[in-house]
């Protein structure tokens, strides 16, 4: 169940969601940015994925927006893995009508093996 | 042409227009359907008054200009930093460039260490930031 900006905390950690990423969502990657085919998965396409998972995690509600975005890629993913994310809340801001959330997801293979790590900061639309 | 990480030296750009079909394609693709990036009617009541493009679409861009310059190393090993600055917004051409600015040696790993911008047509940054890929040691 998805929980409200209001009760998330730092250290916050979410259910880990898995997905898996065969040829049919690979190739709509490839043709909605227009990357270049790859014998493996492009690793924006399993951020988007674990990004987009967070939609299910949190009430974002219309109109959240993303400020920052870091990535560090450990491994290439091969066509059909299934991955798991594990996001967490690193720091949460509410000032002066401004919210903000910072997020931190590891994505790791079937085997547990690190495939890459991300850090994003959204920014809520005021209460 | 391949492209040979020296310090200084300016990555081929990758230039690209968005469009609000690109969009949904997008989130089609991606599963990310926030209303401020597909709904038109939505979207024109916020403060950006209109769609714009998923953070994560001009971030494909970036990562794909990297891709092109340094293969899979950039796929298997990359580091990405960046803030988003402004909205990309249906219509807009996105121009992403860098260059590499230092080749730094770490335990036989030579890592190359680029700063980036994706601009639009009014030369506006819409993204900026910072990568770092492995690059070949023989540099």
């Amino acid at each position: 169940m998805a929980v409200a900006y209001e009760e998330l905390t730092p250290g916050h950690e979410f259910p880990p969601v898995d997905y898996v990423l065969d040829a049919g969502v690979v190739a709509a990657y490839v043709e909605a940015v227009g990357a270049s085919r790859r014998s493996y998965v492009p690793p924006l396409a399993v951020a988007a994925r674990a990004i987009a998972s967070l939609g299910g995690l949190i009430e974002l509600l219309p109109g959240t927006i993303h400020a920052a975005q870091d990535f560090e890629f450990s491994r290439l993913v091969p066509v059909g893995s299934r991955v798991t994310c594990v996001a967490r809340v690193q720091r949460k801001l509410s000032r002066g009508g401004m919210r903000m959330l910072t997020l931190e997801m590891n994505v790791t293979d079937e085997a547990g093996m690190p495939v890459q790590r991300g850090r994003s900061t959204i920014v809520l639309p005021g209460a | 042409m391949e492209f040979t990480a020296r310090e200084g030296a300016v990555l081929p750009a990758f230039v690209r227009q968005v469009t609000q079909p690109d969009i949904k394609r997008y989130a089609d693709a991606s599963g990310d359907y926030n209303p401020i990036h597909i709904d038109e009617a939505f979207a024109a009541t916020t403060p950006l008054k209109g769609t714009i493009a998923h953070g994560m679409l001009v971030l494909a861009f970036v990562s794909e200009m990297l891709a092109r310059a340094f293969g899979e190393a950039w796929d298997e090993s990359g580091r990405l930093s960046v803030k988003f600055r402004s909205p990309a917004r249906p219509g807009d051409t996105l121009t992403v460039s860098g260059q590499v600015d230092s080749l730094l040696s770490e335990s036989d790993i030579v890592w190359a260490t680029c700063s980036l911008w994706c601009r639009n047509q009014a030369d506006e940054v819409v993204v900026s930031g910072e990568a770092r890929v492995r690059v070949p040691a023989s540099l």
